[in-house]
């Protein structure tokens, strides 16, 4: 008979009876094994003196009241990340990134009548310093969810199509990719944004601007919007601090300097759709672009989009990210990155539908993932 | 009004489970928490974060809620370990404060250095290895280790073996374990 492995001889220190009869036969007779299992047991014991601490005495009910008691986190819009705190910095980086994205939008609606839907996607070059001087969007209104957003983590493929409607896209992984997949899924989410000129001159007053004043008309009007639905998938280890122990599901909000980055992220999602009432959405460009935090540069940018009422805008910031137009399934995309393999990723639109891949991974290993999508 | 009668069911069902997991889940997931930290005060910050997070995503009657608990214990311990350097002071108080009662002085600077110096060493080991050590010297079976860790049961002892010779290794490098 072999001899044990170090798994057995190191079982056999936790529970004497782990052996079967055959290896006790040979553990038996086998100075080799029980010189390597006296080994063991003394790092097993050595181990276990020097994580030894004091009993732990807890609290438990005044313990739960402290956790009942923690405000819940409060994210802007309403939209809880399932794996990064919604405070974090590249969030608020991403947050005031949607206010480019705002404003184009309602370029797009003032250029294509009531209805926004994109059919392609162009970049917005953008420097940090323009994310850093916007104001979020919620100085300027109230957004109200008519139908909530509800990202959630599921089990499986086949409960992200169920939650979300869509048909998970099929990824074909490069060898170098981790095979396990982390599903999460979105159905459709309403929200209703509402100007507000007081709350938008208050919130300037307290830090020391001055506004200028919203266009007649503008005061309570309403941007509509709806979102998703959306699946994404998610490759990768992402050391987010907690499992359930079979690896269906993952997640859990650690600190975002402790998470691991996934090797490659899939999503899928509807375009968005923008309707406008109320104010013209001419009006509602031209005060948008003329706000303090919107710089002559980004305002030119935005209005050098082409074709706005079909066109996505992606906010690129300029000093951090590089990009290119290619071709991805056989229509116009933005790549993002390069082939250092440091970050890249790829965003299109085809058939109304918004997808994105992007990863730890060289742009042309992206392009060929995105291209391989089913 | 029925459907928000039913929600408000649901609401308060989901409610008493998360207080039933919490009551009944509490003092092991700070017990693993603390044989990381090796200080009961940062423990139950940490448990209670779990708890938070965990509330925050999953169902409380959710089948894998215990084995989430006890992973998302010992990583965002461990990740504090890596992280701290303010926490050596406190230590050397707590080590003090039980030395008065049980040690002589040279003692209880003996065992300041000795968790300090495993801690340090449990950081620097790969998230699985340090996990594993934790679970399961917090009293977990391995079936129970196995399961948080999403590995089988088989694979225990030679996780453990490795961990452990792995953390000695580590730990023989600043003092003698």
């Amino acid at each position: 008979m072999a001899h044990l492995s170090d798994g057995t001889l190191r079982r056999k220190f936790d529970d004497a009876d782990s052996l079967t009869e055959s290896e006790n036969r040979h553990y038996s007779a086998c100075a080799d094994c029980q010189s390597r299992y006296t080994t063991l047991a003394n790092d097993a014991r050595a181990v276990a003196g020097a994580l030894a601490v004091p009993d732990l005495k807890v609290d438990v009910a005044s313990a739960f009241s402290r956790v009942r008691s923690a405000p819940a986190a409060q994210p802007r819009f309403g939209i809880r990340l399932p794996i990064v705190r919604p405070a974090s910095r590249p969030v608020m980086g991403v947050l005031a990134a949607s206010f480019v994205v705002l404003a184009l939008v309602v370029t797009a609606v003032a250029a294509g009548g009531p209805f926004f839907q994109p059919k392609t996607v162009q970049v917005v070059p953008v420097s940090v310093a323009d994310l850093q001087s916007l104001n979020g969007l919620g100085d300027f209104g109230t957004l109200t969810w008519t139908t909530q957003p509800a990202p959630q983590l599921v089990t499986s493929a086949t409960e992200a199509a169920s939650v979300s409607g869509l048909q998970v896209p099929v990824v074909t992984l490069p060898s170098t990719v981790s095979h396990k997949v982390t599903y999460a899924a979105m159905p459709a989410a309403v929200g209703v944004f509402t100007f507000d000129a007081a709350k938008a001159a208050a919130t300037a007053a307290k830090a020391g601007k001055t506004l200028p004043a919203m266009p007649a008309g503008m005061d309570g009007s309403k941007l509509t919007v709806t979102v998703g639905p959306a699946v994404v998938e998610i490759f990768g280890n992402l050391n987010i601090g907690a499992g359930n122990g079979t690896g269906t599901t993952t997640a859990a909000t650690p600190d975002p300097s402790q998470l691991a980055l996934p090797q490659l992220v899939v999503g899928e999602s509807s375009a968005p759709v923008v309707t406008s009432s109320g104010v013209t959405t001419q009006q509602l460009e031209n005060y948008l672009l003329s706000l303090p935090g919107v710089s002559a540069n980004l305002a030119a940018a935005i209005r050098a989009v082409n074709d706005p009422s079909t066109t996505l805008p992606i906010p690129i910031p300029i000093e951090y990210a590089t990009s290119s137009s290619v071709t991805v399934q056989g229509v116009g995309g933005v790549a993002v990155g390069d082939n250092t393999g440091l970050g890249a990723g790829v965003i299109w639109i085809k058939d109304s539908t918004v997808y994105g891949v992007a990863g730890t991974l060289k742009q042309d290993v992206i392009l060929d993932i995105a291209n391989g999508l089913k | 009004m029925a459907s928000k009668a039913g929600t408000r069911n649901a609401v308060t069902s989901n409610e008493d489970s998360f207080e039933a997991l919490f009551s009944a889940e509490y003092g092991r997931v700070a017990g693993i928490a603390n044989r990381v930290l090796a200080d009961p005060h940062e423990a139950e910050d940490v448990a209670q974060e779990v708890f938070i997070d965990f509330n925050r995503l999953h169902s409380a009657s959710a089948p894998y809620a215990a084995a989430w608990l006890y992973r998302a214990a010992a990583h965002k311990a461990l990740n504090r370990v890596r992280g701290r350097r303010r926490r050596e002071k406190r230590e050397l108080s707590q080590a003090m404060d039980e030395g008065a009662r049980t040690m002589d002085p040279q003692h209880m600077l003996e065992v300041s250095e000795d968790r300090r110096h495993v801690r340090q060493a449990l950081g620097r080991l790969a998230p699985k290895p340090a996990t594993v050590l934790v679970l399961r010297a917090s009293g977990l079976s391995y079936a129970e280790v196995a399961q948080a860790l999403g590995v089988g049961i088989g694979q225990i002892g030679t996780l453990l073996r490795r961990a452990e010779a792995a953390l000695r290794k580590e730990v023989i490098r600043g003092t003698s374990l």
